[in-house]
């Protein structure tokens, strides 16, 4: 597998405000994939599927051995059993549809939310795996476990499908008092993994670091290789207000006034610390942790994830 | 310190805006989603508190330059007593002793006038007094430095009034003398009955700061009074010799019931006594038999048992025959059937006043047929030519009413000196036979020919049809009285000379018109009759304070005039009742006459007897019957000057509340000071801004 610096001249085009204009989660996966890693990596096909797939009638020239005898004593006609391509493992976005991640939309500046930049970057994964013959899934998150997709290699457009609809809900959505946290949904998604898998956690991680890893521990237990995506947006990362206002927790509905300009330092080092901790405590558990700026292009975390997926297939 | 507009100090809770800002820094104004306060919460909050602390002075500046602002839109300024006010020096002191007709009751009078010598008796060596007595009017009595001794003898000269009670003229006074006052001390003595009839309370009377006001109370306890309250003199025509029925209204203002005995006494003589039982607070009608009304104006009077105030056991009235309207009716030589029958009917009915017609053809008409006239009616005749012309001119000059009917007459022929006098040309004649005729439709009911029309039901014009009728144009100064529907005017008049002039549109027979035929026509004919014949009802009686305007009684001194005008300057003579005599004119400068004693004053000419004039019957004011008691104090109360308030004509006069805030202008400095505090706070939060950031 290699991997290579994104052209410059296409940069623009994994811009996520320039993304946020493509209606269609499919085409932008295939534009971003495709156009931008296109030739990095090509998964190998591994071994001989046991998984049934579909019957299809028997055509001359097809091998014998895969005609379906017992179909064909109950029916009297000649099908041919056809199973699923091979793939090296399940591939499971587990995205946080928190009131917290509906921050950051703003159509004048073309910036998307935090979870518009989630939706796109699971599509994005998603449709990267499923070009890997991975079977792919997903799972919605807020306070439990919202919406799940069990992995399966047919599940590409089931899984863009949802993700699409996580859009349009979060549009209409309000926000709905109550702090989410990851280890419910988390564990019981744990118990849904039954074979090795990749997990992609798409979080802007409002949590003790101590509750995260507690959360991903169920996941880490299960043998299934774990990567957190931290998106966070500017503002949450510089903390670039001005105006003294008072705050409202999109998530509690706490209110809190706030002047900008003193608390401003305190913040930075605030969040700095947090993030900084995160790393290294999910570090130290063999996952993998990235910070993402949602203003950032999603090039970044594409190559992360296949730093990631290199290091998965090595460990195999 | 004082405010104009103390409502703005409301505006101080604006204080509290800067200090909101500065607790809560605005952050209410503003609301931010935010997706988690985790990390928010983790600051600590000190840090915030630390830096309010470093904008306190912000703080100071803003809520010193809201407090300026708000004092300088409340007009602040300071208000200046009167410096000279004190408690010991020399006094003015004002007397207002009280002479009207109640004062009379049992002894009060007495007892008042010792009151003011008592008031007089107190005087130091350095005090001034004024004695001022007051009954409908008010009147300084004394001399400008009036000693003790002269002040007693005004107050031993006074007499009692027949005029009413009034308290404002005599407060209004006494605040000018006390107000144009420079002695340190002020005092005002109020010696009266204190009736509730006169006092009206005015709020623009008030004393300056620091006058002592002294009521003396005459009144109260429980008056027992019976009084002539009314004498009414009903004329009664059905026989053969006008009559007048006398009825006097008797009132007990006691508690209990009185009998008194009541005589009517007509020119001198006591024709008829009856006896009275008038019930507690209550009054009872005595009728007298009739009189027959005697060839010229005689004295009456109505009188009771003397009792506690005499002045009002008695009402005087005069019983004078009715003056007749005189008309001419001038119609010409070949008249049509039954032309002057509608007129000559309409004046004949009727008594109040009566009209006596004369009808002449305009052939036959002579100069002396204008003479005592007081209507002359031109019925489609031009006016006369030669010296009946003139001799007609020289009576509308005098006070006579000339009506002008054109009908089909051509009056561009008549003299120029009659046309000048007209009020409205007369243009041709508008035919409405076409259209059913035209209606009267804009009547100015507050013309006094048609005033009585306004009431509802009070005569319906609208049924009157005018089929023809000349087109007038109203001269400069000509009223127009009603208008045809067509806009064109009906009636027009304007006085010449001392009488009036008054052309009628169409004809007043039923030629061009069925008004004739009309209900309405008859009070129509009698308001034109009295009104351009100028007649005015004849008084009985008058009330003692009433003024007398001799122009407008000319019943009263036509006796005396020769046949001249009540507007000529023929000087008369008016003797009251105690022998005073006045001479006085129709008209000019002496023609108002102040009518202030009780009895029957006599007007006569210059070369008429005593004993032959015209007697005036002159009664006191039956509101003084009323011995109602008004507390002292609500007077002292309510003239009682409040802070600040404007005394006309002191010296000491600081000026209203508004001419002290204007000439102090403190709002000015004020308004100064916030925008420098303004600036200041601007260019510190500025610093402050940049510091921090």
């Amino acid at each position: 597998m290699t991997t290579g610096v994104a052209p410059q001249q296409q940069q623009s085009f994994l811009d996520p405000g320039v993304l946020s204009r493509i209606g269609n989660l499919e085409l932008l996966a295939k534009i971003v994939v495709e156009g931008f890693i296109n030739g990095l990596h090509r998964s190998p096909h591994l071994g001989a599927s046991t998984d049934f797939a579909e019957h299809r009638p028997y055509m001359p020239g097809d091998d014998i051995r895969r005609i379906d005898w017992k179909l064909f004593a109950r029916s009297d006609r000649h099908y041919i059993k056809e199973y699923e391509a091979d793939t090296n493992t399940n591939f499971n976005v587990i995205l946080d549809v928190s009131p917290s991640m509906r921050y950051g939309a703003d159509p004048e500046t073309k910036r998307v939310s935090k979870l518009t930049y989630a939706c796109y970057l699971a599509a994005c994964l998603t449709y990267f795996s499923s070009l890997q013959r991975d079977r792919v899934g997903m799972a919605t998150i807020d306070t439990d476990v919202v919406e799940y997709v069990p992995p399966s290699a047919k599940h590409l457009q089931l899984v863009l499908h949802t993700l699409d609809r996580i859009e349009k809900k979060a549009r209409d959505a309000k926000s709905q008092p109550g702090k989410s946290t990851l280890l419910v949904p988390l564990r019981k998604l744990s118990e849904t993994v039954r074979r090795r898998s990749i997990v992609v956690l798409i979080s802007d991680l409002y949590e003790e670091p101590d509750a995260i890893l507690d959360a991903l521990a169920h996941i880490r237990g299960r043998g299934n290789d774990v990567m957190v995506l931290h998106l966070l947006d500017r503002h949450e990362i510089e903390f670039t207000f001005s105006e003294s206002t008072n705050f409202i927790d999109m998530e509690t509905g706490e209110k809190m006034p706030v002047i900008p300009e003193y608390l401003r330092k305190q913040y930075k080092e605030v969040v700095a610390e947090h993030t900084r901790a995160l790393g290294k405590r999910i570090g130290e558990t063999r996952a993998d942790y990235a910070l993402f700026d949602t203003t950032k292009p999603l090039d970044q975390a594409l190559y992360a994830y296949l730093a990631a997926r290199q290091r998965f297939n090595t460990a195999r | 310190m004082n405010f104009l507009a103390p409502a703005f100090l409301a505006g101080l809770v604006a204080i509290a805006v800067p200090v909101l800002i500065h607790l809560i820094n605005r952050e209410r104004k503003v609301v931010v989603e935010f997706p988690s306060l985790m990390f928010l919460q983790k600051i600590p909050y000190k840090s915030v508190r630390r830096q309010k602390i470093r904008h306190l002075l912000l703080l100071i500046l803003r809520c010193l330059a809201f407090a300026l602002l708000i004092a300088a839109f409340a007009r602040p300024f300071f208000a200046r007593r009167r410096a000279a006010i004190g408690s010991t020096g020399a006094r003015e002191v004002v007397i207002l002793l009280d002479r009207s007709s109640s004062m009379g009751y049992a002894n009060r009078w007495d007892r008042a006038r010792d009151e003011a010598k008592k008031v007089v008796a107190g005087l130091g060596s350095t005090d001034r007094a004024t004695l001022v007595l007051f009954a409908g009017s008010a009147a300084v009595a004394s001399e400008p430095m009036a000693t003790p001794a002269t002040l007693n003898a005004a107050i031993n000269a006074a007499k009692l009034s027949a005029e009413g009670t009034r308290y404002a003229p005599a407060l209004k006074l006494a605040s000018q003398i006390i107000g144009a006052s420079t002695l340190p001390r002020r005092e005002v003595v109020l010696i009266s009955d204190y009736q509730k009839v006169g006092w009206i309370n005015h709020n623009e009377i008030a004393f300056p700061q620091g006058t002592t006001i002294t009521p003396v109370d005459l009144g109260g306890g429980v008056p027992s009074d019976v009084a002539v309250a009314q004498v009414t003199t009903n004329r009664d025509s059905t026989g053969d010799r006008d009559k007048v029925n006398v009825a006097a209204r008797l009132v007990n203002t006691g508690k209990t019931p009185a009998t008194v005995s009541a005589t009517l006494s007509v020119g001198g003589r006591d024709v008829q006594s009856k006896s009275a039982t008038i019930p507690a607070s209550g009054a009872q009608q005595v009728a007298f038999t009739s009189i027959v009304v005697p060839g010229a104006a005689t004295k009456g009077s109505v009188r009771i048992t003397a009792d506690s105030l005499a002045q009002n056991d008695v009402m005087h009235f005069t019983v004078a025959p009715d003056e007749a309207v005189a008309v001419l009716i001038i119609g010409p030589s070949e008249p049509r059937e039954n032309e002057a029958l509608f007129l000559s009917r309409a004046f004949a009915i009727g008594d109040r006043p009566s009209f006596r017609v004369t009808e002449k053809r305009a052939a036959e008409v002579t100069p002396r047929d204008f003479d005592g006239k007081s209507l002359i009616v031109l019925d489609e005749v031009p006016p006369p030519r030669g010296e009946s012309g003139r001799r007609l001119r020289a009576v509308v000059d005098a006070g006579a009413g000339l009506m002008l009917v054109p009908g089909g007459e051509r009056t561009e022929t008549w003299p120029a000196e009659w046309r000048s006098i007209l009020p409205a040309s007369v243009g041709s004649v508008v035919d409405r036979t076409a259209d059913a005729g035209g209606t009267l439709s804009s009547l100015d009911y507050a013309h006094p020919i048609f005033e009585i029309f306004n009431a509802p039901r009070s005569g319906d014009f609208s049924t009157a049809r005018f089929y023809r009728y000349r087109a007038l144009t109203p001269a400069a100064g000509g009223v127009v009285g009603a208008r045809f529907d067509d806009g064109s005017p009906a009636i027009v008049e304007h006085p010449v000379g001392a009488g009036k002039v008054v052309i009628w549109a169409s004809t007043i027979d039923a030629y061009w018109t069925n008004l004739p035929l009309q209900p309405v026509f008859l009070p129509f004919v009698h308001q034109v009759g009295k009104y351009v014949g100028r007649y005015a009802d004849s008084r009985s009686s008058f009330v003692a304070g009433e003024v007398l305007d001799i122009s407008r009684h000319g019943e009263l001194a036509a006796p005396f005039l020769d046949g001249r005008s009540v507007d000529s300057l023929t000087e008369l003579v008016l003797e009251a009742p105690s022998g005073a005599r006045e001479r006085v004119t129709a008209t000019g400068a002496n023609h108002l006459v102040t009518l202030g004693e009780q009895g029957f004053y006599e007007l006569r000419g210059r070369e008429t007897p005593v004993g032959s004039g015209r007697p005036i019957a002159v009664n006191v004011d039956p509101a003084e019957s009323d011995l109602s008691h008004l507390d002292p104090q609500d007077v002292v109360v309510a003239v009682t000057a409040v802070d600040g308030q404007r005394v006309p004509g002191s010296d000491f006069n600081v000026g209203t509340p508004q001419d002290q805030e204007r000439r102090q202008k403190i709002w000015w400095y004020l308004l100064t000071a916030a925008v420098l505090l303004l600036v200041g706070e601007t260019v510190l939060s500025n610093r402050l801004s940049r510091a921090a950031n």
